[in-house]
């Protein structure tokens, strides 16, 4: 049984999903830039690893979207 | 235009972007743990939780991927007299808690969770149960 998300739960998702789309940014960059093989490589792989991140943030929010109160609750 | 394209290097080096990246996966790695800390819902905080685990890992091959490269200084190894001085500390405070313990709850013994592999069968060997006590 789901509970509806709080409000600083949200707030935790958003920032870290930031995060995400920060690491992924990073990432490529060093991925078109670098000249380490191993370095280039591993980042490579680490952008499928934040981008599923990404994605499972993204669908904890969708997931609880259905449940969630449209007024404030005290 | 034609500069534009064909200037693909980066203003920063690639140790730096490296850098970059695993002084903020350090930092992500907390935010999700504290973020789990504080999670109501059980499934956000399974979500988090495993989240910890990922980036923990993914710092873990940066900072490996990094060092090998010689790209990350290793600090210095604690000298043998620090050693010794915490382990005499913490051996005395030790025993003054467990004496804290008799006192309030007639003795309860701990197992450590200190179990490295090529130590353990020696250990194990000279005091039959419990290792680093």
């Amino acid at each position: 049984m789901i509970q509806p998300m709080t409000a600083k739960e949200l707030e935790y998702i958003a920032d870290s999903m930031s995060n995400e789309d920060a690491q992924i940014k990073q990432c490529a960059a060093l991925v078109a830039t670098g000249t380490t093989p191993a370095l280039t490589s591993l980042a490579s792989q680490m952008i499928q690893t934040h981008q599923q991140h990404y994605d499972s943030l993204l669908h904890a929010i969708s997931h609880h979207q259905q449940m969630a109160p449209t007024q404030p609750q005290q | 235009m034609y500069q534009q394209q064909q200037q693909k290097q980066s203003v920063l080096t690639e140790e730096d972007l490296a850098g970059g990246i695993l002084s903020d996966l350090k930092r992500i790695v907390r935010e999700y743990a504290t973020a789990a800390t504080e999670s109501t819902c059980p499934d956000i905080r399974q979500l988090f939780t495993k989240l910890t685990d990922n980036t923990l890992a993914l710092q873990g091959q940066m900072f490996q991927a990094m060092q090998q490269a010689n790209m990350y200084n290793t600090a210095s190894p604690a000298l043998r007299q620090e050693l010794d001085k915490q382990a005499k500390q913490y051996q005395q405070t030790k025993q003054k808690t467990n004496q804290f313990l008799q006192q309030t709850l007639g003795g309860q013994q701990s197992q450590t969770l200190y179990t490295p592999q090529m130590q353990q069968s020696s250990q194990q060997q000279q005091n039959g149960q419990t290792h680093y006590m």
